[in-house]
Formats: C-alpha cells, sequence, structure tokens
C-alpha cells in the first residue's frame, strides 16, 4: 500500500507542478520537489464549515516568540523567563534581524501574524514598537488577513494598546485562565481576576477588533461550578473567541513536580471530563461554536492563525525556542536568549534542529492536526497531499471508531463525534494504528 | 589425500558461556588460521542474533593446521552451542568426530549441560579431552574442579588441561594434548565413498551445502553421488573446508570433513544425517543417521499489524529453509483467524525463530503462549495428539489428559536443596535421586511435567540458588494427570488463543494470576472490557477494565507537532504487535499472560 502511494506521489504533476517549475525555470529533481498548491477543495470545504483560513500552500503563518513574563508560572513549558529587570532590547533586535532575513524575500504570501510568547507586552513600548511596526509592514504588504498579539491581564494599558491597534493588530489572545484567586493561585498565576475585566475593557476602548480569553480547567480545587462560574464571567466580557484548555502536566513543571511529591491533587479524569462537556454546552449555549478541541468562537471569528497549523499549511517561524515548518522541513530555534542572539549575529540563523517531512511523516501529522478541528479530515487535502483516500488507508479502524461512535465519515471529511473529541488521543492513535506499514520514499510534501 | 595418522577431528562441548567459542578463536589464532588482524570475538558466531546475544546457536566448524615436531597435523574442530534447546546440534557434531574438548569453567566447575554433553560424548564411545577454562579469573579453582569432574563424569584430573581461552594461556599445551589423545580416524580411502552429513545450509548462489565427514573413500568435483536416504543422485560442483573462511580443494578423502556444493536447490531435498556415496560404485553400510530433533513446545504465530496472513506465510516458509528445526502448520483461530502453529525445541529457540521472522523476513508477528503437547486418550479408546489448548475436544469425550513428563537433572549447591526440593514439589516433580558431587553441591534428579519447568522454572531455581543452579532435561514419557482446560472470555467472547491446560488443583490461582496479568496488558479502552476466566462454563476469576473517560491533548499548535508526531509514532509501532478481537486491542504481551513470573 506505501508502495503504491510512494508511486503515486511521485508522478503527481499537476498544473501547479508546472507552474512551479516554470517559475524556478530548471529541471526539478525528485528531491527538490514541493508540490505548491494541491488543495483542491479549499473552496468547497470553506464553504461548509466555516472556519476562516483559505488553505492554500502558496500561504503561510507568521509567528514571532517574545520570551518574557513577569514570573514563570507554575505549569509553563513553554520557553519563556522572568524579565527581573533585565535589558530585552538586545534580543528585541536580534528577532527584528531574523524576522527581516526570513520575510525579505519570501515566496509565499504570509496570511496571518500572531506574536506570542511569553508575554509580548510587558515589553517596554519603545521595543513594542521596533517589534510591531515591522510586523505591521508586513501584514499591510502581504494583505494578511489575521494580525494577533497575545497579552496577560494587566500588562496592557492605553499606551501598548493604540500602539497595537495602530500597528494593523487587530486580535488579541489574552490568558485570563480564571476568574478564582485560589485557583490563580495554584496555577501560580500572577494577576488578580479583576485585571481580567480592566484590562479587557481596555481592549476595546482602543479599538481592539477581536478579542479572546484563554480559561484553563482541571485546576486542582477546581470544582464543576466555579468552572461554570469562569466561563459565565468570561461569556460575560462578550469576547469574540475562547480558548478552554484542560490543564495538561507537562513534564520538567513545577506542576508536575508538586503533583508527583503528592502536594497537589489532580482534579480527576471524571471530572475533568464533566468540565470539558460543561464547556462545550455552555458556549454553545451561549452562541460561540467549537471548532477544535479546545477552541470556541463566534462565527466567522476562528482565529485563522491556528486553523493553519491544524491544516498543515507552512508556516514561519522567528525568535528564541520558535518552531517553524516551510518547505517540507521543519526547523526550531535555540532555545536560550543569549545563545539566540549570538547565532543571529553570527550566522544570520539560529536553527539547532530541523527534520525533514517525508510523506509518512505527514500523514500522521495531518491525521493529528486536521482532527483536531471539529470539521475533522478534509478527505480531498489528504487525497491531493498523499495521494491516497484516507477512507481506503485506514478503512477497518475508521469502520470500527464509526461502529463505537467516536468518528464520523461524509463524503468531505473524517470527524471526531462530540464523545470522540473527549478521547482523541485514543481515537487518533488507532486511526494510524492499523494500516499497512513499510519504508515509504515519499519525496518531501509540503512548502 | 591427507594422510589419516595427521587428522584429529574433535567438537568442543560444554555448559553455555563456559567459553567454546572464545577457545575456537585461541586455537584458529594459534594455528595461524587467522591472523591478528582478522580475529574478533567468538569469531565462528557469525549470525547477527549470536553476536547479539553472545551465545552459538549453531554449530560451527574450521578447519586448521598444527605444525608439531616436524608433522603438520589438520585439526577439524566444531563448536557448539552450550543451550539445551541446541543439544540435537551437539549430537549432530559428535557423530563427525573421534573426540571431543569438554570445557569446564574452573569457576563454576560442573553445570547441568557439561553433564548432559559430556555424556552424550561417552555414549558416542568418543575420546574426551577435559578442559579447565578460565584459570585466569581470580576465582578459580582449576584443581578442585577437575577433582569435581573426575567426581561426577568419571574423567581423570590428571589428564586435564588447564587453559585460559581469554590470555591464550595453556593452548599450546591444549593442542599437544590434541595430537596425543584424539585418536586419528580410522576408515581407508580405497573403501566405497561413505561420508555423513552432519549439517547443512543454504547459499543464495550455490544452492545447499553440504557439510560432511567423509568416513571411507574420497570424491572430488564432478564426480556423481548418492544422497542414500532420499535415493537422489547429484553431480559434486564444488568442494571445500572452512579455513575458517570457505576455501575450496581438489578432493576430501577419508577422515576429512568439509563441504560439498551439487547443485541441490532446497534444504527440502537433503536429510541432515544422511549418507552420501558414490553412485558407481556406492557402500553397501549406510551410516545410521540421525534421530530428527524432538519439538518441546507449541505457540501460534499470527500476522501482526500490517502483515498479511500471506507475507508470515512465505516468511516463514523461506525461514524453514535455512533452519529446518522447528515445525509449522496452518492453524485458524475462531479470535485470530489465520496463523501457524509452530513446534520449538525449547523457549530460546522459539524467540530465535520468532526474532529472525520479524527481521529477515520483514513481518510483524503476534505470538500466542507456548505450551506443551498432550496425549489425549478418548471416550472411545482412541488417543491424539494436541499442540494447542483449543485443539482440546469436549471435555465429555475426554476420557483423560496426559502430559510430557521430563527426568530433569539439577546441579545445585548443597545448601539451596531443601528450597529446590521445595519447588520442585510445588512443581508436582516426583524425586528420582540426590549425588553429592562435592562437599558443596549436589546433582538432584527429579521427574516433573514439561509444562511445569519450560516457562519460568529456570528463573526461579536461579533465584533460590544464589545464580548457582543449573537444569538440563529431556522427554521421558506421557503421564496423565487431572488437566483441565480454562477458558478466558474477553468483553464476554471467549478468545481460544488465550485458553490454558491447568492441572484442577492450580486453577483457581492460575486463572486468578492470569486474568489480573491480562488486565494489565490489555489496558484502556474507550469503552469497559469484563475479563474472566472459565472452567467448563463455571466463572471462576473475573477483573473489569475500566473505560478511558478523557484521554485528550489540550494544546497543540506549531511548536508542538514534532512532540506529538512522535508519542503517535511510538503509540503506533507498540500496536504492530496486536490483534483485535471484538473490538478490544489484545497486544503481544497479553497472550503471553499465562508465563509472567509468580509476584
Ligand atoms: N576471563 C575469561 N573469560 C572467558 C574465557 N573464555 C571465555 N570467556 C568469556 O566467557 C564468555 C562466554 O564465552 P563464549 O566463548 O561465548 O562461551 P561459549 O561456551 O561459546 O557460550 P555458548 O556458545 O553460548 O554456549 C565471554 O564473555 C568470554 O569472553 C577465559 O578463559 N577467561
Ligand atoms: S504568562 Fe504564559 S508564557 Fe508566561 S509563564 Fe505564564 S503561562 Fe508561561
Ligand atoms: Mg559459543
Amino acid at each position: 500500500m506505501w508502495d503504491r502511494l510512494a508511486n503515486r506521489s511521485n508522478t503527481a504533476d499537476g498544473p501547479k507542478m508546472t507552474e512551479w517549475r516554470r517559475r524556478r525555470g530548471k529541471a526539478v529533481h525528485l528531491r527538490d520537489w514541493k508540490p505548491l498548491v494541491q488543495q483542491v477543495d479549499s473552496a468547497q470545504s470553506m464553504h461548509e464549515t466555516n472556519v476562516n483560513h483559505p488553505a492554500n500552500d502558496s500561504n503561510c503563518g507568521l509567528y514571532v516568540h517574545l520570551p518574557f513574563c513577569e514570573t514563570k508560572c507554575g505549569y509553563c513549558d513553554f520557553y519563556s523567563v522572568p524579565t527581573h529587570g533585565r535589558d530585552t532590547a538586545p534580543l528585541v533586535f536580534a528577532i527584528v534581524r531574523e524576522l527581516k532575513r526570513r520575510t525579505d524575500h519570501i515566496e509565499q504570501r504570509i496570511l496571518t501574524i500572531f506574536c506570542g510568547g511569553g508575554t509580548p507586552t510587558i515589553l517596554p513600548i519603545d521595543q513594542l514598537d521596533a517589534v510591531l511596526t515591522p510586523l505591521g509592514g508586513l501584514a499591510k504588504r502581504h494583505d494578511s488577513i489575521e494580525f494577533t498579539v497575545e497579552a496577560n491581564p494587566a500588562t496592557v494599558d492605553d499606551e501598548k494598546t493604540r500602539l497595537m491597534v495602530s500597528a494593523g493588530v487587530g486580535r488579541v489572545s489574552m490568558g485570563a485562565q480564571s476568574f478564582f484567586p485560589s485557583e490563580l493561585a495554584a496555577l501560580e498565576r500572577l494577576h488578580d481576576p479583576d485585571d481580567i475585566p480592566v484590562s479587557f475593557a481596555t481592549l476595546r476602548r482602543n479599538g481592539v477588533e477581536r478579542i479572546n480569553l484563554d480559561l484553563i480547567f482541571g485546576i486542582p480545587g477546581q470544582t464543576l461550578e466555579t468552572w461554570s462560574q469562569s466561563l459565565r464571567r468570561a461569556v460575560d466580557l462578550s469576547p469574540d473567541h475562547l480558548a478552554c484548555y484542560g490543564l495538561t502536566y507537562e513534564p520538567a513543571t513545577r506542576l508536575t513536580a508538586q503533583r508527583n511529591l503528592g502536594k497537589i491533587t489532580p482534579c480527576g479524569e471524571n471530572l475533568e471530563a464533566e468540565m470539558f462537556e460543561l464547556t462545550t454546552e455552555t458556549l454553545e449555549a451561549a452562541g460561540f461554536k467549537q471548532y477544535e478541541i479546545s477552541n470556541y468562537a463566534l462565527p466567522g471569528c476562528e482565529c485563522a492563525h491556528n486553523v493553519g497549523y491544524w491544516r498543515n499549511q507552512p508556516y514561519v517561524a522567528v525568535g528564541p525556542s520558535a518552531v517553524g515548518c516551510i518547505h517540507g522541513e521543519r526547523y526550531k530555534n535555540i532555545a536560550d536568549i543569549g545563545g539566540y542572539i549570538r547565532m543571529i549575529d553570527e550566522r544570520g540563523d539560529a536553527v539547532v534542529e530541523r527534520e525533514t517531512l517525508t510523506g509518512e511523516m505527514l500523514v500522521l501529522e495531518m491525521v493529528m492536526m486536521q482532527m483536531r478541528l471539529v470539521e475533522g479530515l478534509s478527505i480531498s487535502a489528504f487525497r491531493a497531499r498523499i495521494g491516497i483516500d484516507p477512507r481506503a488507508l485506514f478503512q477497518r479502524p475508521i469502520e470500527r471508531l464509526a461502529e463505537l461512535g467516536k468518528i464520523q465519515v461524509s463524503d468531505t471529511h473524517i470527524a471526531l463525534t462530540q464523545s470522540g473529541r473527549l478521547v482523541a488521543d485514543r481515537v487518533m492513535t488507532q486511526l494510524v494504528g492499523e494500516p499497512a506499514t513499510g519504508p515509504i520514499s515519499l519525496p518531501v510534501l509540503s512548502g | 589425500m591427507a594422510d589419516l595418522s595427521l587428522i584429529r577431528n574433535f567438537s568442543i562441548v560444554a555448559h553455555i558461556d563456559h567459553g567454546k567459542s572464545t577457545l575456537a578463536d585461541r586455537i584458529m589464532e594459534r594455528t595461524g588460521a587467522v591472523s591478528k588482524r582478522d580475529m574478533r570475538d567468538q569469531l565462528l558466531d557469525d549470525m547477527d542474533l549470536e553476536r547479539e546475544m553472545g551465545i552459538t546457536i549453531k554449530a560451527n566448524r574450521a578447519t586448521v593446521n598444527y605444525k608439531s615436531h616436524g608433522k603438520s597435523y589438520m585439526f577439524n574442530l566444531i563448536d557448539t552451542p552450550g543451550h539445551v534447546d541446541f543439544h540435537y546440534e551437539v549430537s549432530r557434531s559428535l557423530a563427525a568426530c573421534e573426540g571431543v574438548l569438554v570445557l569446564v569453567d574452573a569457576t563454576q566447575g560442573v553445570q547441568a549441560q557439561t553433564v548432559a554433553n559430556a555424556y552424550l560424548a561417552l555414549e558416542a564411545d568418543l575420546e574426551i579431552l577435559l578442559v579447565i577454562n578460565k584459570i585466569d579469573l581470580p576465582a578459580a579453582r582449576p584443581e578442585d574442579i577437575a577433582l569435581e569432574v573426575e567426581q561426577v563424569l568419571g574423567l581423570e584430573a590428571a589428564d586435564a588441561v588447564f587453559t585460559s581461552a581469554k590470555t591464550g594461556e595453556g593452548i599450546d599445551e591444549l593442542l599437544e594434548a590434541i595430537v596425543a589423545k584424539i585418536p586419528p580416524p580410522s576408515g581407508s580411502v580405497d573403501k566405497p565413498l561413505r561420508a555423513l552429513i552432519y549439517d547443512a545450509k543454504p547459499d543464495p548462489h550455490r544452492g545447499v551445502i553440504c557439510h560432511m565427514r567423509v568416513f571411507d573413500g574420497s570424491f572430488a568435483r564432478g564426480d556423481k553421488i548418492d544422497l542414500m536416504g532420499v535415493d537422489r543422485s547429484y553431480i559434486i560442483t564444488e568442494v571445500g573446508k572452512y579455513t575458517p573462511k570457505s576455501t575450496v580443494i581438489a578432493a576430501l578423502g577419508a577422515g576429512e570433513v568439509g563441504y560439498f556444493v551439487a547443485g541441490i536447490k532446497t534444504l527440502a531435498d537433503v536429510n541432515i544425517g544422511d549418507t552420501v556415496t558414490r553412485a558407481s560404485n556406492p557402500t553397501d553400510k549406510p551410516l545410521p543417521g540421525y534421530v530428527p530433533p524432538q519439538q518441546m513446545v507449541f505457540c501460534d504465530f499470527y500476522p501482526g499489524t500490517g502483515t498479511t496472513t500471506a507475507q508470515l506465510r512465505e516468511a516463514m516458509e523461506k525461514l524453514w529453509l535455512t533452519d529446518s528445526s522447528f515445525t509449522y502448520n496452518t492453524v485458524s483461530s475462531d479470535a485470530l483467524g489465520i496463523g501457524f502453529r509452530c513446534g520449538f525445541l525449547g523457549l530460546l529457540h522459539m524467540k530465535i525463530i520468532q526474532e529472525r521472522l520479524e527481521r529477515e523476513g520483514d513481518v510483524s508477528v503476534v505470538q500466542t503462549a507456548p505450551t506443551v503437547e498432550y496425549e489425549v486418550l478418548l471416550q472411545d479408546g482412541s488417543t491424539m495428539r494436541i499442540e494447542s489448548p483449543s485443539e482440546l475436544p469436549d471435555m465429555s469425550l475426554v476420557d483423560e489428559i496426559r502430559e510430557p513428563i521430563v527426568l530433569a537433572q539439577m546441579i545445585i549447591p548443597a545448601d539451596c536443596v531443601g528450597t529446590v526440593m521445595r519447588l520442585s514439589l510445588d512443581r508436582r516433580g516426583e524425586q528420582k535421586k540426590t549425588e553429592y558431587l562435592s562437599q558443596t553441591r549436589v546433582m538432584l534428579t527429579y521427574r516433573l511435567p514439561l509444562s511445569e519447568i519450560i516457562y519460568d522454572f529456570y528463573d526461579k531455581l536461579k533465584s533460590c540458588t544464589r545464580g548457582y543452579g543449573t537444569v538440563d532435561y529431556e522427554i521421558e514419557d506421557f503421564r496423565a494427570d487431572d488437566m483441565i482446560k480454562m477458558d478466558i472470555l474477553v468483553n464476554g467472547v471467549p478468545v481460544d488463543a488465550l485458553s490454558v491446560i491447568v492441572h484442577r488443583e492450580k486453577a483457581q490461582y492460575r486463572g486468578r494470576k492470569l486474568i489480573a496479568r491480562l488486565k494489565k496488558e490489555i489496558g484502556r479502552h474507550m469503552f469497559e472490557i469484563p475479563l474472566q476466566a472459565a472452567v467448563g462454563g463455571k466463572i471462576i476469576a473475573r477483573e473489569t477494565i475500566r473505560a478511558f473517560r478523557k484521554d485528550v491533548t489540550a494544546k497543540c499548535y506549531g511548536g508542538d507537532v514534532t512532540r506529538k508526531r512522535k508519542l503517535l509514532e511510538s503509540q503506533k509501532a507498540g500496536k504492530k504487535r496486536m490483534k483485535v478481537v471484538g473490538n478490544v486491542e489484545i497486544p503481544q504481551g497479553a497472550f503471553m499472560s499465562i508465563l509472567a513470573p509468580d509476584d
């Protein structure tokens, strides 16, 4: 089966391929093979799913990582360090240099921009400006459809918000997490619940079009009741988007260490499941539609940047620890501020890990990412990139999972059901666990 | 032709790990067969698995030249495996020799396989040269050990040669002793050709290579020979020796050991143990040949995820043509579909075949728990042999179930006799003999059901003898006992591949243990799974595997993809050796639950 798959892809040479050859103006070697656009059904699937992201390989996302926070939250495994009054300027300038290098001659259209971290908004205003201004320029040049900045309550004021809005930021994602001080304390989050509405109002007052709030459930000590209240208070602020994450005990975090020492008791699988179910019910009743396992939006307010990840679209990334994936290759920058500055100075990039995506990897990644979306895995997108119908490739597990009511298959998508989403990881393992395996010699896929 | 008086044919036999292959290295090195530069440890162990596991699986041979007192001797040596599963390799090798080196580790002394292998040599009426090895080790007690050997095997301690196969000490003395003690072959070049095929291996280009010992006569390239057992004729296309590389020579004569190639296509076309003679002038006295190796344990191999039955069959056929020491037949399981019932010489052999199948045949295998063969006496007076619990007929038709009983010899420290006796009793053993090898070491002889010792008996014996105990065994006969079949139900469905035959008194205990183990191995699913053990329709043990309520990654963005994908890759790999019954995924480990050690 994999042989067939490889053959099929080796010979795939659609109109776009020809166009690409023409553009390159030279013979194409197989190992250079990077199809550009093969999303035959993008218009059609957009129509059905209304998730606002025109999946298309000649587009890409841009991610910028600013690794500073006021303090380190106990559960956090992002690369971010407390500023402690250190001078953040050298890093900011290094990031701007990398940004320029990576985007000056980019072939793709930068469809979305996401500036995250860390907490970008704790940068002093001039440094924030130094980052946002070139990003704003890019957004204009590429006619980007979305420009998001991450913020935390109590780190935004009128001045910074005005700066953001004038740079073109149309979306702010704010880490609210919980409206209960004890729960915030359990997470070792710095802010006061009362900061949330205040900061929210600041954003709205200054014209931020779209606001997302992040919330966390499954916090030690949290109950169904407090979770329900946090959800309601968040909804009352009228955000456009909500991301509700089940708390994850990531390795090498203080939270996990405390759990392992028995100092905190996780909430338990049953309660977490109930909270998850409550989230969907509450938010759907308030007009939000779940479009991904942890993400809910008012119609048309989905985060296009993140949808790009979930549709396996290319993305460029800049900054320490940032991971980009473009031209069939994924790269990761060094997760060390000093090292990053040095590398950017010395050689212009700070990449410390690279991997070339094989067809076999891409199969897993497409399942793993697209199945997170409520719309599910696009059959035509999978066929276009892998060269085989996923319904054939995963025939047996699909039958079994459908029988168990965990997935449903339409003419266009393979998607999790509501009950399937609760056990999404299991479902995905089962889905990919069964097809024929063997060496697969697909050329580099995805651009 | 070589002068018979200058030929010495011998095998090296010993308990596992006493240093046979290393001693072969030193002999090849000292006689100049292999240069220092080309030397590597256990050079003759050329299979990947042998090198990885550090043990010899197949007997290997080498011809070397040794110069002594102005004469040049030809030594044909065979390095044999020590593990009990491969005794048949030793027996085969001995038939090509006049003598053996019985090697004993100077720190460990006589062990179970030392005794078993030395007896094989005595029965074959071969000259035995006692070699006490590893004398370089600080704990070496060569003199004591030599006395112990004298006590147990009746070999003269005074004649022992002391060596270190590691440092090379004593090797010169050993080479001289080989010349002096091991008799040269008798036989005559002038008699009709009579040669023994003691082993054979396939070669992708040349066809089958037959390893042989010539007893009488001689042959050369172009000769027409007869394989007497299968009654087929071939023209010899190549004659050679292993030096240890295969080296073409003009002819082989009486007393020599070497190989021939004769356009024989597959191993199925030769009988190991067959007599080779000349078509034009045949011998009238074929050699006695071999008793075929006896399979002791049986289990089923089913295709794992991503492998088809056809692929597995092809892989088995191919492997069998390189090593016919296992058997296989098609079976069909209600739960697992079409697979193969296989017979093995022991658990190590089973593991090796399974491993080679997966590697060399590029298939994934799901294997059921090994079991012994049972003899079933039916009500109508007829008997049948079954190699799997699922073959057992309805119990109302069964008069009695007979199981294989082995004669087991255990060598243990004297102060452990009590514990080992308790262990053997618990395994339904019947004591036959207690012999003191020395003041500190005892040899116990027991009759034991094979089913009680193939799984964890050796580990148990080790643990109750501080690691010193060893055991060797041989099937004696079949004996009736109160055996019953225990069925296992997974999610309400009986899974034939999980049923086991157990002694009635142990059913309850085994059932509970098995179910508890299955619970761990099968693990949680997206639904609840009841597990039950039943005897004759009556449930004797049960457990429930709870369902997963929630198992979902909360966040997965651009920076998380690689890590999450790798996780998925490893989970996917874990599913390769797994079977789906109903909707339940039963991993390989679950089928082996019955083997789980007692806690
Ligand atoms: N110190 C010391 N170690 C030795 C000597 N001879 C062998 N060994 C070691 O003992 C181990 C087993 O040696 P092998 O030659 O593989 O033993 P074997 O008898 O061929 O083992 P099987 O083929 O598995 O039965 C290896 O680690 C050798 O290096 C020796 O004379 N002295
Ligand atoms: S604010 Fe966000 S990035 Fe910073 S430490 Fe907390 S969780 Fe991590
Ligand atoms: Mg060996």
